[in-house]
């Protein structure tokens, strides 16, 4: 549901909890007490559902993520004008989608992936602004980057299974789909943001 | 007629609180920011929740003191 139905549906919500609440004696009739349980019950809990659904949706953003001082670096990362940034080449080519590029690659794909994802958002906020901040450089992942989520999108296609640096030796993508050699390790795809380096690099002019 | 009363209580009491915690909710939606959803988790939803939980126990409560009365 799009946030401006959403807002109307609390706005309604909220004026009849009020109507109900300034004339309780509505609720002696049957028709009042219909009213007085769908305003006191089924649109509060519908809303409130609905609102979690659309914060949800509005924290997977790209703008969203980048809203934090320190993420900028990391923006700037997917406008590079170099295919060897592997953030740049996903976001520019659009095999992530512009508007969810941060959370197509930082989410878990299994089960409560989403939801772990949002709990290290509200760590990231509680570190924002209770905790210090660390440099951009500083900020590393709390696990090693799974190859799962690589593999969600790549596995199966012809470019992936049939690329000339994934047929370099035999046990190469056995061990890159068990998980034995992860996709970013050296030598492969090992510059992914290297916000260290971005203010030296020039950016893409097409970028959005 | 006090039953009656402590209902008309409990209503207004659970209106004001979900009339309070959809606005909330509401301001959350203006504002694009991350403490956005932090406020509707703190705020929007314990509002909401308190105002349905009270309804809920107004209309539990409601029902034995109006079986006492038919019998009366």
């Amino acid at each position: 549901m799009s946030v401006p139905l959403l807002a109307i549906f609390a706005i309604v919500g909220g004026l009849l909890a009020v109507v109900v609440g300034l004339r309780p004696q509505l609720t002696l009739s049957r028709g009042g007490k219909i009213l007085a349980f769908a305003a006191l019950f089924i649109v509060p809990v519908l809303s409130t559902w609905g609102s979690f659904e659309g914060h949800m949706e509005h924290a997977q953003s790209t703008s969203f993520c980048l809203s934090c001082h320190v993420m900028t670096d990391y923006g700037r990362s997917l406008q590079v004008d170099d295919p060897s940034y592997l953030a740049a080449r996903h976001f520019q080519n659009n095999r992530v989608p512009s508007d969810r590029a941060c959370y197509t690659c930082h989410t878990d794909y299994a089960m409560f992936g989403g939801l772990k994802a949002k709990i290290r958002g509200l760590n990231h906020l509680r570190i924002q602004y209770l905790g210090k901040v660390p440099k951009p450089e500083d900020i590393k992942l709390y696990t090693p980057y799974n190859n799962r989520e690589c593999l969600h999108c790549h596995l199966g296609a012809r470019r992936f299974e049939e690329s000339s640096a994934h047929q370099k030796r035999p046990e190469l993508l056995p061990d890159v789909k068990s998980g034995k050699l992860s996709c970013l390790s050296s030598g492969c795809h090992d510059i992914v943001h290297d916000v260290e380096t971005i203010k030296d690099v020039p950016l893409w002019k097409g970028a959005r | 007629m006090k039953a009656t009363r402590g209902i008309e209580t409990r209503l207004r009491r659970a209106s004001v609180l979900i009339a309070a915690g959809l606005l909330a909710q509401v301001l959350t939606f203006l504002i694009k920011h991350p403490l956005a959803f932090v406020a509707f988790l703190a705020v929007g939803c314990p509002l909401v929740a308190g105002g349905t939980v009270l309804f809920l126990l107004g209309l539990v409560s409601s029902v034995p003191e109006k079986s006492d009365a038919a019998g009366a």
